[in-house]
């Protein structure tokens, strides 16, 4: 399997790099749906710049970075294009293998059920075999490196490429079932852009059921190795925020990374949710409004633990779309990671019910986003109205698609348990729903 | 012999200069602009010439496609008296005429871009006139309908030009409805000023032209204008006989003037003082001889500024030094504290991984 992987990689390499010599290099990194304030690499240059004349880089509000990134770029900056195109392929590696290591468990997995009588009996055609399961991983590989919003994140030279990396590694140490390293990676993550706190739960889920302890509130085991691995977590946070204040000798960088994104104070427009709402709001609301839209990123955490503890990986994934969708300044950067799974749920296309509409949607409101905001900004025939009503279509086939595979998820699980041919107690066909 | 120094001393000034402003524009207020015009005709006739004249008018009369005698500005109904001639010389017309513009040329406060006819180069020994008309009531004037001046700006305009040393004496005549209170602000010294009516009194306009359609000029300015006509260079004609113009019969409003802040006795003012620029003439037989003061400058230049050679033109930018500048070297670092940390952290957590008995799996 290293082959084709190698080739994939290197067709994206050539497309990146063929896209950083041509012309459209610069009008990608202007984009906003691309480069968001906090990981703009406008703001990492003169974040750098400000420091090489002896500024402290978060004086003013241009750079939201944290330190590390500092640390980084600072011998890197002349190898920027290597450095984008080096973490894409990192990331579409550290994927692959995680796959790889995933189809393992799920195999593990299904045979123990099967052995165990877990599943009824008519449901072989559900099963997933190996033969249908052994390009999984190259095809988690490829839809990152070749997809289009990848790709664009990449030439615009987006930092959200090394997040997606930080988190791309995080998911490849928590399916090995190293505690330790997962716990370190997701304190990077955590560290530069605080919403992958919320994979603090799939994670433990994850490692807890690798480890065969049940997720019993009362069972003194779950509590133990919960503190465990957020003693591990937490300690490597509270290392790596120590760290950086050694760089600059300053907490400067704490209200200016994680105070800019809890507060949202710079409204440029994005594909989030957050913008318009802001721009338009009394000021002795926003602090209001500002904690619930905050709440709403963080909120859907719990309910899906209690649904999903079975499933952690898919928690995972769903997790990393919530906060993709709602997070304060979400680029396309933080989709494509989360596109790179879904061909991993491949086999459940039987069960989902309107993929029709939402990907017409995502590729209609992709197209539409460049050409609304010329005419808002350039034309002057539209205004702002119409940009986020875009936004807010898309947002919303996001969600759908999301929703569209957590139903037929849960219905995959419900037919295996129960059998394909669902009958009601008076024998008449029954049709499952998500209520 | 007394009398003959008397003479010479009875005014301080030099030269003479007049402000004649007229703050409203519209055909129906012809009779401001033929007030002013009149006005400046008399000044002109009088000596005063165009360069120490500043005159501010809508000039909007004889041009103005209503005017059934284009290029013309009449100031009597038989129209005997053109004031607006061929010599008129407009130095602030139409939309120039603001509050702004007029302080400025007061207080002497104009960009250095105004050419010279639009300033009022007085000094310290020039006596001013200054004539305002046009719309005003209890304490203001209307400029241009669209904004006004108080007495208070007035007030303070003639205290800068006071303590700039801007005139000697200061006569200042306005023909508005409720003028006299446009001058009881005034708190500077040697300022002389008339009013057509007291406040609460409108100044009316004297008469219309049928041929023309409008009134051709107000009551005051009228009957200042027919005694000043009667005045020449050399008349001795005082400012109590000025006082007298327009009686209450004659004019229906009251005519006011105020002369505490000036220190002279106005019975001593000569109209030529401000209407006319009368030039002290003494003619002597003997000759002056003027020092040459000058000698002992040229010394004291300092030589050691004149050494430098004078750049050539092409020598100004260093330009090959700019094209062939080097990246600048990055005068930043992180700390050494910082590496050090980050590297043995790294290190760490690369060894709790993988251990160190595994370490020859890896190399």
């Amino acid at each position: 399997m290293a082959a084709p992987l190698v080739l994939v990689v290197l067709v994206a390499v050539t497309i990146r790099a063929a896209l950083y010599r041509s012309s459209l290099a610069a009008f990608i990194s202007e984009r906003v749906e691309v480069s968001s304030p906090l990981n703009a690499w406008k703001r990492v240059v003169e974040g750098l710049a400000l420091l090489d004349l002896g500024v402290s880089p978060y004086a003013g509000a241009v750079f939201h970075e944290t330190p590390l990134i500092i640390y980084l770029f600072h011998f890197l900056i002349e190898y920027a294009e290597m450095v984008f195109m080096i973490t894409d392929v990192l990331t579409a590696v550290a994927l692959y293998l995680a796959i790889q290591d995933f189809n393992k468990v799920v195999f593990k997995k299904q045979k123990l059920l099967i052995e165990l009588d877990k599943y009824a009996p008519d449901v072989a055609e559900l099963i997933q075999t190996p033969m249908e399961m052994h390009y999984t991983p190259l095809k988690v590989a490829l839809f990152y490196l070749l997809n289009p919003y990848t790709v664009m994140s990449c030439v615009a030279k987006s930092t959200c490429a090394i997040n997606n990396t930080v988190i791309a590694f995080f998911i490849l140490a928590t399916i090995k079932g190293s505690a330790f390293l997962s716990a370190v990676f997701l304190a990077l993550a955590t560290y530069q852009s605080l919403y992958p706190l919320t994979l603090f739960a799939p994670a433990l889920l994850y490692l807890l059921q690798r480890q065969f302890i049940p997720v019993k509130l009362k069972s003194k085991g779950f509590w133990l190795y919960t503190m465990q691995y957020a003693a591990l977590y937490l300690c490597s946070l509270v290392v790596i925020i120590c760290l950086s204040f050694f760089l600059l000798n300053s907490w400067d960088f704490i209200p200016a990374v994680y105070g800019f994104i809890l507060s949202v104070p710079d409204l440029t427009p994005n594909i989030g949710l957050f913008w318009y709402f802001f721009a338009e709001m009394f000021e002795h609301f926003s602090l209001f409004f500002v904690c619930v839209f905050q709440i709403n990123v963080f909120f859907y955490t719990i309910p899906l633990a209690i649904k999903l503890k079975e499933h952690p990986v898919f928690f995972l994934f769903v997790q990393i779309a919530i906060i993709s969708v709602f997070k304060s300044y979400p680029t396309v950067g933080d989709i494509a990671l989360y596109m790179a799974f879904l061909p991993v749920w491949s086999h459940l296309y039987r069960f989902l019910r309107n993929i029709f509409i939402p990907s017409c949607v995502l590729i209609v409101c992709s197209i539409l986003f460049p050409v609304l905001w010329h005419l808002w900004i350039y034309a002057g025939s539209a205004n702002s109205n119409f940009y986020y009503a875009i936004t807010l279509t898309f947002n919303v086939g996001q969600i759908q698609l999301i929703s569209d595979y957590f139903y037929a998820f849960l219905r995959r699980e419900y037919y295996l348990s129960h059998g394909l041919h669902l009958t009601r107690q008076d024998g008449t066909e029954a049709m499952l729903v998500l209520k | 012999f007394q009398e003959q120094a008397e003479q010479f001393f009875r005014s301080g000034h030099t030269n003479n200069w007049a402000v004649l402003v007229c703050t409203s524009r519209f055909w129906f207020n012809y009779r401001h602009v033929a007030n002013t015009l009149s006005v400046y005709r008399s000044v002109k006739r009088l000596g005063i010439p165009d360069s120490h004249i500043v005159l501010m008018l809508a000039d909007d009369m004889a041009c103005n496609p209503r005017n059934p005698k284009p290029a013309t500005v009449f100031s009597h109904k038989n129209m005997e008296l053109n004031v607006y001639g061929d010599d008129v010389e407009v130095d602030y017309r139409s939309y120039e005429v603001t509050v702004e513009n007029f302080l400025r040329v007061l207080t002497g406060r104009i960009p250095p871009s105004t050419p010279r006819s639009k300033r009022l180069l007085s000094d310290d020994r020039s006596n001013i006139l200054i004539y305002m008309t046009g719309h005003g009531g209890n304490g203001f004037l209307k400029f241009q309908d669209s904004e006004e001046i108080t007495d208070v700006e007035l007030a303070d305009a003639f205290e800068q030009m006071w303590q700039k040393r801007r005139y000697n004496e200061l006569l200042f005549i306005i023909d508005t409805c409720q003028g006299a209170s446009m001058y009881e602000r005034f708190y500077s010294p040697n300022i002389m000023a008339l009013a057509s009516s007291q406040v609460g009194e409108d100044s009316l306009s004297h008469q219309p032209d049928l041929g023309i359609g409008v009134h051709l000029m107000d009551r005051y300015t009228f009957y200042v204008l027919e005694f000043l006509e009667e005045i020449h260079p050399a008349s001795q004609t005082n400012m109590n006989d000025l006082f007298q113009v327009c009686p209450k019969s004659l004019c229906v409003s009251t005519p006011g003037h105020r002369t505490d802040l000036f220190q002279r006795d106005p019975q001593d003012v000569l109209i030529t003082d401000f209407f006319g620029s009368v030039r002290k003439v003494e003619i002597t037989s003997e000759t002056v001889s003027l020092e040459s003061g000058l000698a002992g400058f040229e010394s004291k230049l300092p030589k050691d500024e004149l050494a430098t050679e004078p750049l050539k033109y092409a020598e100004q930018l260093p330009v090959a030094q700019i094209i062939h500048q080097k990246p600048k070297q990055k005068d930043w670092h992180p700390p050494g504290g910082f590496i050090l940390g980050l590297w043995a952290l790294i290190i760490m957590v690369f060894f709790k991984t993988y251990g160190i008995k595994h370490m020859k799996h890896i190399f």
